[in-house]
């Protein structure tokens, strides 16, 4: 799986607990509610832990962070 | 630092359960007594024993709690805002919503086994609980986050551009607040002249008594990076302070007990408890090359926090009355007791949100427990 399809299955799984099964990439997680605060702070790890990249401080801003695809795309630098 | 957020989170939760352990040690020192002792009456006698001193020495070493929980919620207001001038009322719509339903079906619980016990309020008592979060008395936090969540978009604006300004007024408010109920705790109401009497009865559920630490945390959340040359610069400052303001927190409050000629007082926040919160977050977020242990265990609770927090206190209240019922020797033994709490104040939410993860009630986890 690509970094993208492994995070949208994290969000799906793990934050969501299946009950959003029809969210997309491009789904604005954080303006729909769907996910809060600690779920950034579970990605940021899940991140650390998956694909062992550290995002510095600065970068966890909601921009980033918004979509699985705004995630994948900041990803893509490292 | 972010990462550390949720380790503080977990810490947070922990330290809610010790106070409530330590809470439910008092009821079982002093209300309790004539269950394990010879005695016909509460007495406090135990006042200045060992243990005593021991759930006293826990309740200041938590007392950072709320505002730990606090600041990590101000600190994601930020976050929700990122580079855009402010957070959108759809997103604070959300999070209330994924505060109410949880909220709502614990307090139902609660009322449903306050039914059971015969206790039937009027509508105006039901509608004051729900608004209040007065059902139990660790609830009022619910509706206290919500305030401070509806007032973001008129923090925001404040602490992205005039940070220091709002930082001391805040800082104010909370600092009068407490000298007014420290006031009240030493002469009494009718000692006091109106505007203190004023000030010292404002409740914890309402926004201005605790506002200072959801500010802090937004500012920071946009300020980071100077926060961070702040901390470096005076981490030993913060940490040295955290660690003496404990003694001296439980020392002012025994003064504070003697002065005001009671037998024992609920413990309650005072300036000096503030500012060793304050420390304590600080010097937490400031050692940030000192490893953490258990960090995996510890930050999982603190994904948890808000589940454990809303079902710890009826697991907490049904094994106190349990023992009480059923091993009242127990009540007696603080060594013993104190961890029985813990154990099911944190091992009984913990379980039922594993069996509800593990069942086809799976979707509805989130409305359950956040």
């Amino acid at each position: 799986m690509d970094r993208e399809a492994v995070l949208l299955d994290y969000v799906k799984n793990e934050l969501l607990r299946g009950r959003a099964n029809g969210i997309t990439v491009e789904d604005d997680l954080l303006g729909a509610g769907l996910i809060d605060s600690l779920g950034i702070l579970q990605i940021v790890a899940f991140v650390d832990e998956r694909f062992n990249i550290q995002i510095p401080d600065e970068d966890v801003v909601y921009e980033n962070f918004n979509s699985v695809k705004a995630l994948s795309d900041y990803l893509a630098q490292y | 630092m972010v990462r550390r957020l949720l380790y503080l989170n977990g810490i947070a939760i922990l330290f809610v359960i010790f106070f409530h352990a330590a809470g439910w040690g008092f009821t079982a020192m002093f209300a309790w007594t004539p269950r394990y002792l010879p005695v016909s009456a509460p007495v406090y006698d135990q006042v200045g024993s060992l243990s005593y001193y021991w759930l006293r020495l826990v309740e200041q070493i938590v007392v950072v709690a709320i505002p730990a929980f606090l600041f990590v919620s101000g600190y994601f207001m930020a976050f929700s805002a990122g580079r855009r001038d402010n957070v959108t009322w759809k997103q604070i719509g959300g999070r209330v919503k994924m505060l109410l339903f949880p909220y709502i079906f614990w307090t139902l619980l609660m009322w449903a086994a306050k039914l059971a016990q015969g206790e039937i309020f009027p509508l105006t008592g039901y509608a004051i609980m729900f608004f209040t979060g007065r059902t139990t008395p660790a609830y009022y936090y619910v509706p206290l986050l919500i305030q401070y969540y509806l007032l973001s978009p008129f923090i925001i604006p404040f602490a992205r551009n005039k940070w220091v300004v709002l930082l001391i007024i805040t800082g104010i408010i909370q600092f009068s607040l407490q000298l007014s109920q420290m006031l009240v705790l030493l002469n009494g109401l009718q000692g006091v002249p109106d505007f203190v009497r004023w000030l010292a009865v404002v409740p914890k559920w309402f926004f201005l008594a605790r506002l200072f630490w959801f500010v802090l945390g937004v500012v920071v959340g946009f300020h980071i990076k100077e926060f961070k040359q702040f901390l470096a610069r005076f981490k030993w400052v913060f940490l040295v302070t955290a660690v003496v303001c404990i003694p001296l927190g439980m020392m002012e409050w025994e003064a504070i007990i003697r002065f005001s000629g009671q037998d024992w007082l609920e413990h309650r926040e005072t300036i000096l408890d503030s500012i060793y919160s304050l420390a304590f977050i600080f010097a937490f977020f400031a050692f940030t090359n000192v490893a953490l242990p258990l960090n995996k265990q510890v930050s999982d609770l603190g994904v948890k926090s808000f589940g454990i927090y809303l079902a710890h206190i009826p697991a907490m209240e049904f094994t106190a009355r349990g023992i009480y019922l059923l091993i009242p020797a127990l009540l007696g033994v603080q060594l013993l007791f104190q961890p029985i709490m813990v154990v099911f104040g944190l091992g009984i939410p913990l379980l039922l949100m594993a069996v509800v993860n593990r069942s086809p009630a799976r979707r509805y986890y989130s409305y359950i427990f956040g």
